[in-house]
């Protein structure tokens, strides 16, 4: 048989069962998958019928089926994912497709020992005329000659199950699970800014922040003319490697520079950092009212850096009115590397690119800041002046996934 | 098509196919005012890198990958080079024992040759009596000391499909350090190149036969598969291939996997039709056979490899080429080497019928009506050669 025609009525099956969404949420939810799902597939297949069945997302590709199941897996709101074969709803086609996956599937086992494996059937349609522990046996003992000596049946310890869901019409076949993305689709839970630098920690915020179903808007702030294109580009093409958790990413690009300037003129240095931070924190306040976004989400976490301190994250956050969510505060770096490798970000934050905080950084930023000296600083500064003319000079860019 | 000589019938796109106008057209800006250099950091060399990345992902798409997992190359012959000698050294202390393809290409072949010169252990695949790639066989060869399985997908000179995704469960399971390499260059645009359908670590591909400019190409990575470089310098491509990038032919490459993306359906399509009429109209050259190894549904309709009657094929493809048809003898590679093809010897054929072996290979340009004047000349060679 080609390759080809071993794709044909392969479908993905898409888990979400978040049992507790019950009524209008549950409508909101699955009309939010399957439109984030249709989006994400655009780039492998735009003919991909995506379905709902009964707590079931069924995506139907034309082509390229494993590649559709792995986009899948970066869909928020998945819980867990199978490629599965369609069979007419009746045994004896369903049990000759279990046998054609398990030939298959046998192959990726070692010839030295038995695999230990176990059918296990669900129904939907409880009118099939079989029960499912009688589909499982019929299945396990139609099996074909010379696969009986490589299998030995085990039903507590598999390791390769078949599973099968029996459903009105067609039922599906299939050999393996995978983990989903887990979390809600982006979109349910509203819209939040979140401050992006070219660094490790501030991508993954990000994406907790879409993990939990909340649209991320990027905001990143760039030196220019005192640092070349190059940061710029670097955001961008983290901001593309985000759009793969998303549907609809968003990327504004303010200038910072005049701002640091003013306040290298005239704050004593150890505030600069916070000061910096400050104004970023109200020019993204002006652009979550402009994208009707309900907190301001950084990368924060405690006292990694030192002026990391409660008192810090205090002072920034005052300087705006929404929520400042900070989805990594408890995180150690090992843990947000590993988190960011796992997004696909952290190759591209690892590039060494001068941002807009290298160049006007402090030799020794503040630990633990006070209000009134924050205050007293800005008080020489036009604060709305200089807030408003950068963001009014920001770059929008709408980036799909790379 | 009109060549040097007059008009032309090229039908050996398997060889080299000419460069789509719209690669063309990407490319020129990058010949000429954006010649920057991708790792300068004025505007000028960033806009290269933009290029660049564009080009990247435009690959990365097409093999159904991330853009950082594309490594551009100067073709197919440096990408298979680069893995078979790559990763086979980055596996080494895994083991020595290298299993290659029975019909690889000599980018391939002899790549894998110069590693037993390092110690390595090399063995070959081998078909089974329908030209098929004799899986029992390959699960009994692979072993735990093996690290670098390396097969073509589409063979260059009769077309057959190989069951990569079948090999790559046997090696998954039976070699648990090898590393699967495939050869794609014949395949791009032809039949699905997916590094993850094909379960494979790595793929690689040459941009000039599907339509992109000769000298570039590239391997495609499988995450956290990191092959040993062979060429260093500036630390380009994530230190895998140093040297200043090929701006504009990457670009021309990027844009070339993107018209085989967007037009794919439609040139299998036509690929199938083509063959189809060939396979009827070849009734009008007595004797002459099409080779399918592995069987009709295994084979990539658009390579042709046509068993004639009576002279050596180097005699056809001349006096074809005296009426302005472009076929060849072996491959193109091959073809320098003198020698018979091994490949053809694979499939069973004794050196007599193996010299009769002709190619004719299709693009998806190719209409209907070439194929009938193919045939035609076909025809009227075989009355010449006969008489």
């Amino acid at each position: 048989m080609s390759e080809a025609a071993t794709q044909a009525g392969q479908v993905v099956l898409a888990r979400y069962g978040e049992l507790w969404l019950k009524g209008r949420n549950r409508v909101d939810f699955e009309r939010a998958l399957m439109r984030n799902a249709g989006v994400a597939l655009r780039s492998i297949d735009p003919q991909a019928r995506v379905e709902r069945e009964h707590g079931l997302m069924v995506v139907h590709p034309t082509r390229r089926v494993h590649d559709v199941a792995r986009r899948l897996e970066q869909l928020f709101g998945v819980a867990s994912l199978s490629v599965a074969r369609s069979a007419p709803s009746e045994r004896d086609p369903i049990a000759a497709v279990a046998h054609e996956l398990l030939r298959e599937s046998l192959e990726g086992f070692s010839r030295e020992r038995p695999v230990r494996f176990r059918v296990k059937t669900q129904r939907a349609d409880k009118r099939f005329p079989m029960t499912s522990p009688e589909l499982d046996r019929f299945v396990a003992d139609g099996m074909p000659l010379d696969l009986v000596p490589r299998i030995r049946v085990d039903l507590s310890r598999p390791e390769l199950e078949l599973g099968i869901h029996v459903r009105t019409g067609t039922s599906y076949v299939f050999a393996q699970r995978t983990g989903g993305a887990g979390g809600l689709p982006v979109g349910t839970v509203g819209r939040a800014v979140v401050l992006l630098s070219g660094g490790i920690d501030s991508p993954v915020a990000a994406w907790m922040t879409m993990k939990r179903g909340c649209e991320a808007v990027l905001l990143s702030f760039h030196s220019r003319p005192w640092v070349g294109e190059g940061f710029e580009r670097k955001v961008e093409r983290i901001a593309r490697s985000l759009a793969r958790w998303q549907p609809r990413t968003r990327l504004v690009l303010a200038p910072l520079a005049e701002i640091q300037i003013k306040i290298k003129e005239t704050a004593p240095p150890p505030y600069r950092t916070v000061l910096y931070r400050r104004m970023m924190q109200r020019i993204a306040g002006l652009l979550a009212r402009e994208e009707r976004a309900g907190a301001v989400v950084t990368g924060e976490s405690l006292g990694q850096v030192a002026s990391q301190t409660l008192e810090n994250l205090a002072l920034i956050e005052a300087a705006g009115d929404l929520p400042v969510l900070r989805p990594l505060i408890g995180f150690d770096k090992p843990e947000t590397i590993a988190l960011a490798r796992r997004i696909g970000t952290f190759e591209l934050s690892i590039e060494n690119e001068p941002d807009c905080c290298t160049v006007f950084q402090p030799e020794r930023p503040i630990i633990h800041g006070k209000r009134a000296d924050c205050e007293a600083a800005e008080a020489a500064l036009d604060v709305e002046a200089l807030v408003t003319a950068a963001f009014a000079a920001r770059r929008t860019l709408d980036v799909g996934p790379d | 098509m009109l060549g040097v000589l007059g008009p032309v019938l090229y039908l050996d796109n398997a060889a080299t196919t000419p460069l789509a106008p719209e690669v063309r057209a990407a490319m020129l800006p990058y010949l000429e005012e954006h010649f920057g250099n991708p790792s300068s950091r004025h505007t000028l060399g960033v806009g290269a890198a933009r290029a660049l990345e564009a080009a990247r992902a435009q690959v990365a798409r097409a093999t159904g990958v991330r853009p950082e997992q594309v490594v551009f190359t100067s073709g197919g012959t440096e990408a298979n080079n680069l893995a078979v000698l790559g990763l086979a050294r980055a596996q080494a202390r895994h083991g020595r024992h290298v299993l290659i393809g029975p019909t690889e290409h000599p980018c391939v072949r002899d790549s894998a040759r110069a590693l037993t010169e390092e110690g390595f252990e090399l063995e070959s695949l081998r078909l089974d009596a329908r030209g098929a790639l004799d899986l029992e066989h390959a699960a009994t060869r692979l072993r735990h000391d093996t690290v670098l399985v390396a097969q073509m997908l589409v063979n260059n000179e009769f077309g057959t499909i190989y069951p990569l995704a079948r090999l790559a469960r046997l090696v998954r399971a039976n070699a648990p350090q090898a590393r699967l390499h495939v050869d794609a260059v014949q395949a791009m645009g032809k039949v699905e190149v997916s590094l993850g359908e094909l379960g494979a670590h790595s793929l690689a591909l040459g941009g000039h036969k599907f339509h992109g400019p000769k000298g570039t190409g590239a391997l495609v990575l499988a995450e956290g598969v990191r092959p040993r470089p062979l060429v260093f310098g500036g630390e380009q491509e994530r230190g895998l291939r140093s040297g200043t990038e090929n701006v504009a032919g990457l670009v021309g490459l990027g844009q070339a996997c993107e018209l085989v993306e967007a037009g794919f359906s439609r040139a299998r399509a036509a690929f199938a039709e083509r063959r189809a009429e060939l396979v009827a109209e070849l009734a009008r050259v007595p004797g002459a056979e099409l080779l399918e190894p592995g069987g009709r549904a295994s084979v990539a309709p658009a390579i042709c490899s046509l068993l004639l009657p009576g002279a050596p094929a180097e005699a056809w493809q001349h006096h074809l080429e005296a009426r302005g048809v472009f076929t060849s003898v072996g491959s193109a590679c091959q073809a320098k080497k003198g020698g018979l093809s091994p490949a053809l010897l694979a499939l069973g054929l004794d050196e007599e019928r193996a010299r009769r072996v002709l190619r004719i290979s299709f693009s998806r340009h190719t209409s209907a009506a070439d194929v009938r004047a193919g045939v035609d000349a076909l025809a009227a060679v075989a009355r010449e050669l006969t008489a």
